[in-house]
């Protein structure tokens, strides 16, 4: 270790501030060892980026994404409209994709549209607007769409039965935000039946769940305010 | 259309002016084309290191261009296209690793991001120089996420600490006194695993 310590002190600082040096770190061996070494720092910390490459197939995923989408937007008389791009998109994804498909993954999307129609990602609402979540769930048997204020009260609940819409590989619900708190999203997959709720609660509920062997996947938590 | 891999530049290609260009005439999608095309690997490696863990890096990724064509119609041009995506996948990432952090806090193990194998840094790098760059590279990951992400968009993606500011909204001063404090803690983790030079 140096014996003198200015460069760490200052002279980094000065440097990232694209100030100059001053005369002491023009003379000072120890701070010229020190640039030298940050010097170098610098070259690995740049050089630690490069080989990570995405992953074969990811343009194509990005496109199909956007579709799926576009899709989901579009006005019901005009879904004929997508049987050629979709069409495209899944030649794609299946000639790029790699050899050995990906195990399913489990995720739960979480949206929140409001009175106006906007629809955004993010953390934050107010009662009125409307959480839509968005469930990949493979080819679970069994699987739960659940929704706690506070952590607490279970306010959404749902399997095949409405708001809940099962589809391939997809579950969905929408919920109207009814109050100010806290809103955490869970998605519970199975190959068996899933328990009911322990009644205590968000942490006792995925506790019980887990028990059985399920699965449990948390959403983005929405603040309403 | 955007199916196709990522191909490098032509000399005098500017996907900025391509993208505005595009933008200009309504072409949502040419203009997402352009911006995978120009920005996806390196906003990949970007999102890669913030978050460590591959899948969630690449749904990171994933979410940051679906976020970035559905803002589109409310991009005002006033920066640029580039500095405007890592702002969003700044976010997202932050954001995944505090999803991360709360899962782990109440289920343990469940949130825990896995230890992934790092990539190859290349054919040319000499085995002591390989060592090194992995352990820079778990030195970044040891760095608060806020710090890391300052020090790799200053670092390996070369944006000034005005860029940084103005996009990140954050203070150009706040940024270097950020940067300039990480690189002490990166080279104590260094040491620590015996690359004290």
């Amino acid at each position: 270790m140096s014996a003198c310590r200015r460069f760490e002190e200052e002279g980094l600082l000065r440097l990232e501030q694209g100030l100059p040096l001053g005369e002491h770190f023009a003379t000072c061996a120890d701070c010229l060892a020190e640039r030298a070494f940050y010097e170098r720092l610098r070259g690995d910390i740049a050089a630690a980026g490069e080989g990570i490459e995405p992953p074969p197939g990811w343009e194509a995923e990005l496109w199909a994404a956007v579709a799926q989408r576009k899709a989901s937007r579009r006005r019901p008389w005009s879904w004929w409209l997508l049987v050629p791009a979709a069409a495209a998109v899944l030649v794609a994804v299946l000639l790029l994709r790699p050899s050995a498909p990906p195990p399913a993954r489990l995720a739960l999307a979480v949206e929140v549209e409001t009175g106006t129609g906007t629809v955004r990602r993010g953390a934050e609402a107010h009662p009125g607007d409307r959480l839509r979540l968005r469930a990949s769930i493979g080819e679970a048997g069994h699987a739960e769409l659940r929704v706690y204020r506070n952590n607490r009260a279970l306010v959404l609940r749902c399997s095949t039965e409405p708001p809940c819409r099962r589809g391939q590989g997809t579950l969905e619900a929408e919920l109207p935000l009814p109050a100010i708190g806290s809103y955490q999203s869970l998605l519970l997959t199975s190959e068996r039946a899933l328990p009911g709720e322990a009644g205590a609660g968000l942490d006792p509920d995925v506790a019980a769940a887990l028990e059985t062997g399920a699965r449990a996947t948390l959403g983005t938590e929405v603040e309403a305010r | 259309m955007g199916a196709e891999s990522a191909a490098p530049r032509a000399a005098g290609e500017d996907p900025e002016q391509e993208a505005r260009e595009a933008l200009v005439r309504g072409d949502r999608d040419g203009v997402l084309a352009i911006l995978v095309r120009a920005y996806g690997p390196a906003l990949y490696r970007y999102c890669r290191q913030m978050v460590a863990d591959p899948d969630l890096a690449k749904d990171v990724h994933q979410s940051t261009f679906l976020q970035a064509f559905e803002g589109l119609e409310g991009f005002g041009g006033r920066f640029l296209f580039r500095a405007w995506l890592y702002r969003i996948a700044r976010h997202r990432c932050l954001d995944a690793l505090k999803i991360a952090r709360r899962r782990e806090k109440r289920f343990p193990g469940a949130g825990e991001l896995p230890e992934s194998p790092d990539p190859d840094p290349g054919a040319d790098v000499s085995l002591g120089e390989r060592d090194r760059i992995a352990a820079v590279r778990r030195c970044l990951g040891e760095l608060a996420p806020h710090i890391r992400s300052a020090v790799l968009l200053r670092f390996q993606e070369g944006f000034s600490y005005d860029q940084m500011a103005g996009r990140l909204r954050e203070r150009a001063p706040t940024l270097q006194a950020r940067v300039a404090r990480a690189l002490p803690g990166l080279r104590r983790c260094l040491e620590a695993q015996g690359f004290a030079s």
